[in-house]
């Protein structure tokens, strides 16, 4: 009963820990732009829109979390071996992490921004002085919660994975959890913030994002701003549900039935889940009714 | 936007020639692993890693990524690249199914398939939750006229000038499909592999079996994640940019990624198998 009460205390901290992380990580792609919708902010110059948006998107968000957050774990668990307090060697590998997350953000601005000089873009000198300390702050975050979690799964709960190991899955599904729900509303919401609200940019209007803020120019602080407010809780709401429904019906139902308790448990989730997915699509539909008639003919 | 407008440069056609070419590479690969090892437990793994791989290269097809027109609610699907998805759903069901490994194959396969599953059914939900009450946009299909699964129909949804958005009911299912069979796919590479290793590190490394199971346990998770990557990008090669789901007519090349997918395991997994089996 103990260890039951116990696996659940870890489960819940692993939860919140994964909810921290998860809006730490999004707003963090956010203001570096490292997710889809920098598509647009490299576009934006080639149509002649010049603007104070950061851009680091040399890597897609899994990747980079990957890499940042099971370097992070990796040192961790050297500090570790080297019987360093666990606390310790974990603010110490994050620090590191972060250290090569500020290099990357760095020439990845410098080498992206540059290579947008024939279309008249300039290098700001002071984005990149402002902006990559907020991204390498917001990169602690979310790489000290993620990487403090992998400890507690692997330690309290006894995952046979070794802590990198642990870090390298847990970020590859940070960084997609929070660039599949984070995007869009930076995407569509902030960067086309000039078009119509309920309705999809128009191709037509690609690479015309906002650049002016309510005083002078928007930079890429403005948009950490406007992502932590939707985009950034709900990716860190998404990510803290995928870590801690994973860990509690394990925690809580594996010994049933010789693990089918938490396959059923697991299936049951999944059908709640679609339940409540399709009540979102029907209510959309019934609320903001259809952009036209309804058609005879099927598009292609 | 050419990942919208472009059409594909290779086809939905399949090429005999490099199928068949696939084929006679994986039964070179399986007839050098009988060769070598016999039809011992590395053999057995090979065999496993190879329907682990099918699995995987077969599931990402599934997964509805629209990538960076999805995340201005230009297309449908969600807003992130194919192969790094399917992987953090496939890793997280890695991550459940590693967990159960002492409760034998089926169950833990099942319990991997069941956390892809369960990440992006949460995933795929969260991302309609966005579009619907963050950004006020309904989901629409810009490749059917009516949902195969509910019959609701698209067309009028889509807004104008965008080839639809949102996650569709039916690209929602495929999701949670694409995280099943990958889930199930890496745990299975990662069972086969820690079998073989526990049973050939002892000797090898002249050690109690109980010393060998961290390592064991590494080197079979380390090629589990490398395996699954390799798959997963092979997949996200043959549907070039973006897919809605199952309903989309670029599922229908999945058969090249499955024989792709395939040759790629068996030579993944013979290198595996060598380093501990020869």
């Amino acid at each position: 009963m103990e260890s039951i009460v116990f696996g659940i205390g870890i489960t819940a901290l692993a939860g919140a820990l994964a909810t921290v992380a998860g809006a730490a990580e999004n707003t963090e792609s956010d203001i570096g732009s490292q997710g889809d919708p920098n598509s647009q902010v490299q576009l934006a110059p080639q149509m002649g829109y010049i603007h104070r948006i950061f851009n680091k998107a040399v890597a897609g968000e899994p990747p980079a979390y990957g890499l940042w957050i099971a370097l992070g774990a990796g040192i961790a668990w050297a500090f570790m071996a080297m019987q360093i307090n666990p606390i310790l060697a974990i603010v110490l590998g994050s620090g590191i992490a972060v250290f090569v997350q500020g290099v990357y953000a760095t020439t990845a601005y410098l080498g992206r921004t540059a290579s947008l000089a024939k279309f008249g873009q300039p290098v700001y000198v002071d984005i990149l002085k402002s902006m990559t300390t907020v991204t390498m702050a917001h990169a602690f975050v979310a790489i000290f919660a993620t990487v403090t979690l992998c400890h507690l799964i692997n330690a309290a709960l006894g995952h046979p994975f070794p802590l990198p190991l642990l870090g390298i899955v847990w970020g590859i599904a940070l960084g997609a959890a929070g660039s599949a729900t984070g995007n869009p509303f930076y995407g569509k919401e902030r960067q086309y913030q000039n078009q119509k609200f309920g309705a999809g940019v128009p191709i037509a209007a690609s690479g015309n994002i906002v650049r002016y803020a309510e005083a002078g120019e928007r930079n890429s602080l403005d948009n950490g701003w406007f992502s932590a407010k939707l985009g950034g809780p709900a990716s860190g709401v998404c990510f803290g549900l995928i870590v801690f429904l994973e860990l509690w019906r394990t925690v809580l139902f594996e010994e049933i039935g010789a693990g089918w308790g938490a396959i059923i448990i697991g299936i049951i989730i999944i059908l709640v889940f679609t339940v409540i997915d399709r009540y979102i699509e029907v209510w959309a539909r019934k609320n903001y009714g259809p952009y036209t008639k309804p058609a005879e003919e099927a598009s292609s | 936007m050419s990942a919208i407008g472009a059409k594909p440069a290779a086809g939905a056609a399949v090429d005999t020639t490099a199928m068949v070419v696939g084929i006679i590479i994986l039964l070179l690969v399986i007839g050098a692993t009988y060769y070598l090892f016999g039809s011992g437990l590395a053999f057995m793994a090979l065999i496993g890693i190879i329907i682990g791989g099918v699995l995987i290269g077969f599931g990402v097809h599934f997964v509805p990524v629209g990538g960076a027109p999805a995340a201005m609610g230009q297309a449908p699907g969600i807003a992130t690249g194919v192969a790094m998805l399917a992987a953090g759903a496939g890793l997280a069901g890695l991550f459940g199914g590693a967990w159960a490994a002492e409760m034998g194959v089926v169950v833990a396969t099942i319990t991997g398939a069941i956390g892809g599953g369960l990440m992006m059914a949460i995933t795929c939900m969260f991302v309609n939750f966005i579009y619907v009450f963050g950004m006020g946009i309904p989901s629409a299909s810009g490749k059917v006229a009516k949902d195969p699964i509910t019959g609701d129909t698209q067309a009028e949804f889509k807004s104008q000038g965008t080839e639809g958005h949102g996650l569709p009911f039916v690209s929602y299912v495929g999701g949670v499909i694409g995280g099943l069979f990958g889930g199930a796919g890496g745990t299975l590479i990662y069972l086969m592999l820690l079998d073989l290793y526990e049973a050939e590190l002892p000797a090898m490394m002249n050690a109690l079996p109980a010393q060998i199971v961290p390592i064991a346990v590494t080197l079979a998770g380390m090629f589990a994640i490398g395996m699954f990557l390799v798959n997963a990008v092979l997949a996200a090669y043959n549907i070039t940019g973006t897919i809605e789901g199952p309903h989309d007519p670029k599922f229908k090349r999945f058969p090249r990624a499955v024989v792709a997918s395939a040759v790629a395991s068996a030579i993944c997994g013979i290198v595996a198998i060598m380093i501990v089996a020869l």
